[in-house]
Parts: C-alpha cells; sequence; structure tokens
C-alpha cells in the first residue's frame, strides 16, 4: 500500500485524503444507505414518531425478530438504520450506559445526553485506528422533562444534532425533501398528525402503499412519556386516515 | 490502548521532511465554517457561522461556542466531532488545575495543556491528527487573552484571527478594521461585519454565534435576541 503517497487513502483506516476528508467515514454512510431501506422521524407538539421499513426477508423468519426499533429505556427508543449487527451492539452499549446513568445519578439519562454518548463514540472510530466506524445511523428519541419532546440523529462522523424531523437510509435525500416543505412553517403537530405525517413521508419516498406489517412505528407521548412500538391494529388505523385524508 | 498492529504514528515524515497528515488536517480546517476573534481594550470576542445542514435541525441544539471555564471560552473551525474530544479533555484539565492550586488556569496554561494533546495526536500511534483549529478567549490576571492553536499543536497569541473557509479575506479586513484601542462593542461589531464580509445569503442570529468576555471575567454566549440587537447596530 502506498501511504502517504497520494494512492490508497480510501482503504487505509481513518487517516486524512488530502482534502481533508475521511474517507472511511463516507464509506460508512454509503454502507448505511447500501442496507436499503429508509427511516424517518418526525416531533410534534407533545409527541415524537419515528417510522421503519420492515422487511423480512425470508416467509420463515419469525417476523417479530425482525426489527430496527430497539428500546434503549423505558423512555427512550433507538431507531437504527445501516448494518443491523453493528446496531445491535450500539444497542447493547447504549442500554448499559443509560443504566448506568440511571444508577450514578439517579435520574433517568436524557436523550440528548445519550445521543452525546453515542455520537463520542463514533468519533473516537473516526480518529484511532484500531476500529472501523460503524455503519448505524441511530436516531434516538423521548419526551424530556424540561424540554419536551426530543428527536436527535448520530452519525458514524460523530455528529448528533436535534431535529424537528429527519430522515436517514437509502432515501435520506427525498425524505429530507419532503419534510422541509412539510415543517416550514414550524407546525406544532398533535400526536396523530405527527404520526400520520411520518407515514406520508415515508409512502411518498418509496412511491408505493405498504401493508401495516411491512413498516414500524414508535411514539413516545408526552402523557405517558413511555416509549412503544405502534400495533398493527393502531398502524393500520393511521395508514386508514392517511388515504381518506388524500 | 487498542491493537499493538496500530502502534505505528500515522502521522509520519514524508521523503521531502513534510508531515502530510498534519497539511490535510488544515485542510479540513480551511474547509470548514469561518469562525474569527478579536482582542479588545477591555474583553474579546469570538465569533463563528452556524450554518446548518438542513431547516429541519432544531437550532437551539446546537452550540458551536463552548464554555472551557467560567472564564474561557473557545470555538472552532473544521470538524464539530473532533471539538467536543478537545472540550472534554481541556475542561478535565482546567477542573484538575483548580483542584490542586485552588485558584482559576490561567489561559495561558489553559491553552498550552489544550495544544499539546494536539501535539500528541500527531506522534502517537494509530491515531491521525484533530481536524480542528480552536480560538481560545480569556481574562485572568493577564487581562483579555486571544489565543489560536492549530492541528499541529502550535499557537500562539493573536489580536485578532480568522480560520475556515474566508481566511484570508477576513483576516485582511481584520487587518484594516483593527485598531489597538478597540472597545469591546466596536470588536462585536467588527466581528459581525468580518462574519458578514464572506456570508453566503442573509445574516441573521439563527446562523451566527457570538461569545464575549469582559472586564467582569465571565464568558458569556450571546443569545439570539443579543444578536439581533448588534445586528440591527451594524445596519
Amino acid at each position: 500500500m502506498s501511504r502517504g503517497s497520494g494512492a490508497g487513502y480510501d482503504r487505509h483506516i481513518t487517516i486524512f485524503s488530502p482534502e481533508g476528508r475521511l474517507f472511511q467515514v463516507e464509506y460508512a454512510f454509503k454502507a448505511v444507505k447500501t442496507a436499503g431501506i429508509t427511516s424517518i422521524g418526525v416531533r410534534g407538539k407533545d409527541s415524537v414518531c419515528v417510522v421503519t421499513q420492515k422487511k423480512v426477508p425470508d416467509k420463515l423468519l419469525d417476523q417479530s425478530s425482525v426489527t430496527h426499533l430497539f428500546p434503549i429505556t423505558k423512555y427512550i427508543g433507538l431507531v437504527a438504520t445501516g448494518i443491523t449487527a453493528d446496531a445491535r451492539s450500539l444497542v447493547q452499549q447504549a442500554r448499559n450506559q443509560a443504566a448506568e446513568f440511571r444508577f450514578t445519578y439517579g435520574y433517568e439519562m436524557p436523550v440528548d445526553i445519550l445521543a452525546k454518548w453515542i455520537a463520542d463514540k463514533s468519533q473516537v472510530y473516526t480518529q484511532h485506528a484500531y476500529m472501523r466506524p460503524l455503519g448505524v445511523v441511530a436516531m434516538v428519541m423521548g419526551v424530556d422533562e424540561e424540554n419536551g419532546p426530543l428527536l436527535y440523529k448520530c452519525d458514524p462522523a460523530g455528529h448528533f444534532y436535534g431535529h424537528k424531523a429527519t430522515s436517514a437510509g437509502m432515501k435520506e435525500q427525498e425524505a429530507v425533501n419532503f419534510l422541509e416543505k412539510k415543517m416550514k412553517e414550524n407546525p406544532s403537530f398533535t400526536f396523530d398528525e405527527t404520526v400520520q405525517t411520518a407515514i406520508s413521508a415515508l409512502q411518498s419516498v418509496l412511491q408505493e402503499d405498504f401493508k401495516a406489517t411491512e413498516i414500524e412505528v414508535g411514539v413516545v407521548r408526552a402523557e405517558n412519556p413511555e416509549f412503544r412500538a405502534l400495533t398493527t391494529e393502531e398502524i393500520e388505523e393511521h395508514l386508514t386516515a392517511i388515504s381518506e385524508r388524500d | 490502548m487498542g491493537d499493538s498492529q496500530y502502534s505505528f504514528s500515522l502521522t509520519t515524515f514524508s521523503p521531502s521532511g513534510k508531515l502530510v497528515q498534519i497539511e490535510h488536517a488544515l485542510t479540513a480546517v480551511g474547509s470548514g465554517q469561518t469562525s474569527l476573534g478579536i482582542k479588545a481594550s477591555n474583553g474579546v470576542v469570538i465569533a463563528t457561522e452556524k450554518k446548518l445542514p438542513s431547516i429541519l435541525v432544531d437550532e437551539a441544539s446546537v452550540q458551536k461556542i463552548q464554555h472551557l471555564t467560567p472564564n474561557i471560552g473557545t470555538v472552532y473551525s473544521g470538524m464539530g466531532p473532533d471539538f467536543r474530544v478537545l472540550v472534554r479533555k481541556s475542561r478535565k484539565q482546567a477542573e484538575q488545575y483548580l483542584r490542586l492550586y485552588k485558584e482559576p488556569i490561567p489561559v495561558t496554561q489553559l491553552v498550552r495543556e489544550t495544544a499539546t494533546v494536539m501535539q500528541e495526536f500527531t506522534q502517537s500511534g494509530g491515531v491521525r491528527p484533530f481536524g480542528v483549529s480552536l480560538l481560545v478567549a480569556g481574562y485572568d490576571d493577564k487581562g483579555p487573552q486571544l489565543y489560536q492553536v492549530d492541528p499541529s499543536g502550535s499557537y500562539f497569541s493573536w489580536k485578532a484571527s480568522a480560520m475556515g473557509k474566508n481566511v484570508s479575506n477576513a483576516k485582511t479586513f481584520l487587518e484594516k478594521r483593527y485598531t489597538e484601542d478597540m472597545e469591546l462593542d466596536d470588536a462585536i461589531h467588527t466581528a459581525i461585519l468580518t462574519l458578514k464580509e464572506g456570508f453566503e445569503g442573509e445574516i441573521s442570529s439563527k446562523n451566527i454565534e457570538i461569545g464575549k468576555i469582559g472586564t467582569d471575567k465571565v464568558f458569556r454566549v450571546l443569545t439570539p435576541a443579543e444578536i439581533d440587537d448588534y445586528l440591527a447596530e451594524v445596519e
């Protein structure tokens, strides 16, 4: 390998290319897109919702084991887009960290602190040679006691931003365009509007009508700030509402 | 830490005697968002662009200017995630100094500690240099101070400096406008005007950040409302 002479930067462990970029990190982003699914998150006035695709590759698979929705604590949900194995490892560590936080400080880990912790971990993989970056974009959601509904997105480069709405995965850009239009006026969505905006954004970018079993919807509401996944029946109701609205 | 297979330096001399990894890190800084700082007679101001990737990002969740101690603040150009690492390490250094000597760390000493970390990442095994340059603004017994620290670990004290995209234009602008007897409010105006020079789009309290410290020796990040007031003044 011709390290330092201009070539070979892209395959090497995280070092700078002559343009000051980190190719390994950019490839990690590509890995997230290559996984082929799209996730969407939307923040309402008293709720936050994420929607992701559920593709079961084989009829014989147990449907319930194919998921991208992970509870981190009772109150915080995480939706992972990208390499599932990396996601499971990240989730395990995040759960551990959140429990540790609860034990040390005597209160639930806030969403933004968890997001920062995940991002700080990702940063290490962009600077140290001994590990590759994670091929995962994680959206973390919850309703904060002080700051209300929160939706954070953490990426392999180590960025973490709070969002009004956002997307990750294959059709990220298309979804962001759709959501930017919807969120321009800073609407304060009710719970139903929040869920339906998220689902219809996914419908719009995938350009297909999916069945309730083909998506997963995770929500946290202010009135009872526990993270939960909507049941197939609940998703069905929202799908019907969307088709009647259009 | 990590596998001994990667215990060699990633930053090594090229045959011509250059450390190319450091030069590439500086390229990363040079393509980052513009930040600048001005030392006034009675304080220091640092300011930066805060361009977000999308309108969907909640601007309140992003804070580019950070406190290191109550009387020292810092801002960066380059890679945001790397900046967080340096802030964490610097705060810890400041805290350790405070615990040992029961007095706040002087600006020069904190800058030296931070620069040492950055230098170590250009020589240690298995790590790349930091993709950020820092501006550190503080006020201590020696008066107002402004430092710039680069990925190589070198640092200098400045009367006014800029980094990131548009450095050369911003620096020329600062050279023209800078005077020794400048007061803090003038410096804030000049900082805004300098940012405005190379700014793409409409400047507003949502897409810039300003931090200042005066004779009260309390570093503070201005609220959007305060920035709006200053913006109205420079109109």
